[in-house]
């Protein structure tokens, strides 16, 4: 394939992924802290089209699960009592694109919940949850990304434009945040500030935790573009009009840094979402009741879980798909800039 | 009649250990010229000579280390830079490498419109109008108006760079190797532009080149420069025909198209 | 010589910046050790403060500060709040730890990296070569978490392997062999995490570095000698390759104290990582402190080693140094 056709296969697929997640709410059957005391840890159900005496039905549906005689977690499907799947219907509550209200789901039922990838401790559909902690993941992902893009890129472009004692300095500075570990920058930033607030003020701590961190890079990188760009003879010329320093940097010098930031970008998210996950699993990052597929892991932390509950380990791979769209991204802007070899400093593992 | 640019004494050190720009990196050791109004002076030299140096001072956007320039009576280099920015507009640079010179992402349009936008006192329909205008003088159909650079040929690339550097109607017009980087045909085709506009606007240029050909066939004057100081300077005919330094003879036999006189061949 | 001088103040230089930071930014945030004693009624007002006097912590911050870099000069790291020791033997016990561990996992890394990079670069293009990168793709596509938290379910539901710790009960009781065992199984999962980790980025380096090298044409000359074919690869295209794999490796060597902190806290591996995360819980600050500049002189050593590896082995660089 071409690299421009490369690029738009990438950009296409992480479209459809982020759409999916997007979508929360319509595709969930339930609301993510609806908790339903009296189905804990329940295993994922299955969605049959031939009953138990081999009738077919044109309508999915599912059997609702029973404790076992005798047992106290083992569960077998209840072929008494089976509830239809409707689609298209009216459920729970939520804010499509965030603010519009509004009450159709993909699917969902009538009675009984199916829980088509397990429950948890207090009975909550772990689908629903999955897709609704990736809006949360994803959009600390991006938002960090944001953050740290544009940090790097104003501190890049100062040191590189201006130079001299300012470039020393920022310089210096950025060599410090290089030389520290990732990991440790992140929980130190975030557990040095206040433990225990409230989940939207958690989240936006998150992301600006995140988006500290990772200034640096990018910030080398815009540094070089700038130095490069200021030596142009364009940018003489346009200073023989009379042009001021902002003009320069916002008209001329930006638009150069465009290419390695949105290369960066792809690098970074995948990178911002892997932290929040990590966060938010050892209890520093988004709070309960609210999703995110690092606290949906968190349970995986007892030992009961891990042994008897495989099915709690499913968030873990939601975001698989997604590093694969944003290494495939990365990889094709980087082909495309002719800037591709493969550089340590780009590489995937945080430290 | 005072001259319309008159440099004295002018120097120009590069602090050691602080990188110097690229290609431009020759100093000054005290270079005085003067320049009439409505007339070309050819700097002509190798390169490192330092002409580069002298084209940017003079346009105000490098920094003398010391002596003075005087355009139109007033020493520029004593101004600050809000004063500078009023002066810009009269004095204009032209570069060699169009490629480097105009943002190869812009439209021919953007370009020459840049200045006015930069200077701020004009609506975009202004802008737009006045650029269009240039375009034309300086040869280039309304057709590539909207093209962008990087989908123009070298000439008309030069030529847009003209443009752009005449919109703020300057009087004085730098030209740093601005023929250089042309074929020999476009090379003819942009001289002669440029003598027309020298004739109907009233220009004056300040021609550098390393080419005596092309001093010979645009200058009233001819300026030599060899490490960072002027050597020989005086009418064009007479530098060509009886060239007084080492210098000057060496160029002169280095350049194709000069008839050879007995006196410009130089003792090996 | 004068430029490992220099680049050795630059880190000593490093090393303080990061330990002003990390006192500051203590310092600035709220809430220490003690305020949880402070929420605490059966605690009296005085003892906290007693307490707090104790460890200086009412005194200014560059009084703190000072009295820290003096500690250090003499070679200890001050005092952990919640485990009422000296930092330095405490952080020292989990740092070996967490040592075994990573070097273990670079060693196999490197081991298995090294012939699997060379073995692909040599078949370039052709079926085995696209197998591994399609492997290593599909390996670099999983993240860390994600990859020790499935070894770890895995482990869990075959009962080949503990779940956690460095050892088993009783292992002060079992025999030489058996000990070895023990630390094997025990070590075993980690290691499996760490190496998957790092292998496919390492394949990759090493592959992209030899294959570079393949085309050169003293290579083609050398076949032309009758060159053995796996002493060309090693001897020959191997050696040549080396440089960019020799700074990997001394980036590598950097990293053996802080890049496992997340495969530890996850495996219940007793190293540094979930000491650090406890302390920067319970806002013990001397072990913050103590281990963030630990794992900087680790890291900061490793670039100076990378860089020393490099001009040992290139008599390229050596010539170019020694001109200057």
């Amino acid at each position: 394939m071409t690299p421009p056709r490369k690029l738009t296969s990438w950009l296409i697929a992480l479209v459809a992924l982020h759409g999916i997640v997007a979508g929360a709410g319509f595709l969930a059957p339930y609301d993510p802290v609806e908790q339903d005391r009296d189905h804990p840890y329940l295993p994922p159900m299955r969605v049959h089209l031939m009953d138990a005496q081999h009738h077919f039905h044109s309508r999915p549906f599912f059997y609702p699960l029973r404790l076992r005689e005798g047992s106290f977690d083992q569960y077998q499907e209840d072929t008494a009592a089976a509830v239809s799947l409707r689609f298209f219907m009216r459920g729970a509550d939520y804010p499509l694109l965030g603010f519009v209200p509004c009450r159709w789901h993909l699917f969902g039922t009538d009675g009984a919940r199916i829980y088509l990838l397990g429950s948890d401790a207090y009975g909550r559909d772990q689908l629903s949850r999955i897709l609704f902690g990736g809006q949360v993941s994803l959009l600390a992902g991006l938002l960090g990304a944001g953050v740290t893009l544009f940090l790097g890129a104003l501190i890049g472009m100062t040191a590189g434009y201006y130079g001299g004692w300012r470039d020393d300095l920022l310089m210096r500075a950025a060599e410090l945040f290089l030389a520290l570990p990732w990991l440790y920058l992140l929980f130190a930033l975030r557990a040095f500030l206040p433990l225990t607030v409230s989940p939207l003020e958690a989240f936006l701590l998150v992301v600006v935790v995140i988006g500290m961190v990772g200034w640096a890079r990018p910030a080398r990188l815009v540094r070089g573009v700038a130095l490069s760009v200021k030596e142009r003879d364009f940018v003489r010329a346009a200073r023989g009009f009379g042009a001021s320093d902002s003009y320069l940097l916002r008209r001329h010098i930006l638009p150069e840094t465009a290419s390695v930031l949105l290369t960066q970008a792809a690098i970074l998210v995948p990178q911002f979402v892997l932290a929040e996950m990590t966060l938010s699993f050892l209890g520093l990052g988004v709070p309960e009741p609210m999703a995110s597929w690092g606290n949906l892991l968190a349970s995986l932390q007892q030992y009961s879980v891990l042994v008897s509950y495989w099915w709690m380990y499913v968030p873990a791979l939601a975001i698989v798909p997604f590093f694969l769209g944003y290494l495939g991204l990365a990889s094709a802007l980087q082909q495309r800039s002719g800037a591709y070899k493969i550089d340590e400093k780009s590489s995937w593992s945080p430290t | 009649m005072q001259p319309l640019l008159r440099v004295e004494n002018l120097v120009k050190h590069y602090a050691a250990g602080r990188p110097a720009p690229k290609d431009k990196s020759a100093a000054l050791d005290g270079v005085s010229l003067s320049i009439p109004a409505r007339t070309t002076l050819a700097l002509v030299g190798e390169s490192g000579s330092g002409k580069s140096t002298l084209a940017l001072c003079i346009a105000c956007l490098e920094h003398p280390t010391s002596g003075s320039i005087w355009f139109e009576g007033i020493d520029v280099v004593a101004l600050d830079e809000n004063q500078k920015r009023l002066l810009r507009p009269r004095i204009q640079l032209v570069f060699q490498d169009p490629a480097s010179s105009l943002n190869p992402r812009w439209t021919a349009l953007e370009i020459v419109s840049e200045p006015f936008f930069v200077q701020g006192r004009f609506s975009k329909q202004e802008r737009s109008d006045k650029a269009c205008t240039w375009l034309d003088h300086v040869g280039i159909s309304p057709k590539m108006v909207s093209r962008r650079v990087d989908e123009l040929s070298g000439g008309q690339k030069q030529r847009l760079a003209i443009a752009r550097a005449l919109a703020l109607e300057p009087r004085l017009i730098v030209l740093d190797e601005a023929l250089s980087a042309l074929d020999c045909s476009v090379q003819a085709q942009i001289s002669n532009l440029l003598l027309e506009l020298q004739s109907s606007l009233g220009l004056t240029y300040l021609f550098i080149t390393h080419d005596f050909a092309m001093a010979a066939h645009l200058a009233d004057e001819i300026a030599v420069m060899d490490h960072g100081r002027i050597v020989e300077s005086g009418p064009a005919e007479k530098i060509l025909r009886s060239p007084g330094q080492d210098a000057t003879r060496a160029l002169l036999a280095a350049t194709p198209g000069v008839p050879k006189t007995q006196s410009t061949l130089v003792n090996f | 010589m004068r430029y490992f001088l220099r680049r050795t103040l630059h880190a000593v230089f490093l090393l303080f910046g990061v330990s002003l930071l990390t006192f500051l930014f203590s310092a600035l945030t709220p809430g220490n050790y003690f305020d949880e004693m402070r929420l605490n009624p059966q605690i009296s007002r005085e003892t906290v403060a007693a307490l707090r006097a104790q460890y200086q912590l009412d005194r200014p911050l560059p009084v703190r500060y000072a009295h820290w870099l003096m500690a250090v000069a003499h070679g200890e790291l001050g005092f952990s709040f919640a485990y009422n020791s000296p930092v330095g033997p405490l952080l020292w016990v989990r740092a070996r730890n967490t040592l075994f561990l990573t070097i273990t996992a670079m060693l196999l890394a490197w081991l298995l990296a090294l012939p699997l990079g060379v073995w692909s670069a040599s078949r370039f293009g052709r079926a085995p070569d696209r197998v591994l990168s399609w492997a290593t793709a599909t390996l670099l596509v999983i993240p860390d978490l994600v990859l020790a938290l499935g070894l770890l379910i895995l482990a869990v539901r075959t009962g080949w392997f503990p779940t956690g710790g460095l050892a088993s009960v009783g292992f002060e009781n079992l025999s030489p062999l058996h000990k070895l065992r023990d630390l094997a199984s025990h070590l075993a999962l980690p290691v499996a995490a760490l190496v998957l980790a790092t292998l496919p980025m390492l394949v990759r380096h090493v592959r992209a570095s030899v294959a570079e090298v393949l085309e050169a044409s003293f290579l083609r000359a050398a076949v032309g000698h009758g060159i053995p074919h796996p002493k060309l690869l090693y001897g020959y295209a191997l050696r040549a390759a080396a440089n960019p794999l020799i700074s990997l490796f001394g980036f590598s060597v950097g990293t053996l104290l802080s890049g496992s902190l997340l495969v530890e806290v996850v495996m219940s591996w007793p190293g540094l990582g979930p000491l650090l995360l406890e302390a920067i819980l319970a806002r013990d600050l001397y072990v913050v402190i103590g281990g963030v500049l630990l794992s900087m002189i680790f890291l900061v050593s490793g670039n100076l080693f990378a860089d020393v590896l490099l001009y040992w082995a290139d008599p390229r660089i050596r010539i170019a140094a020694s001109a200057k």
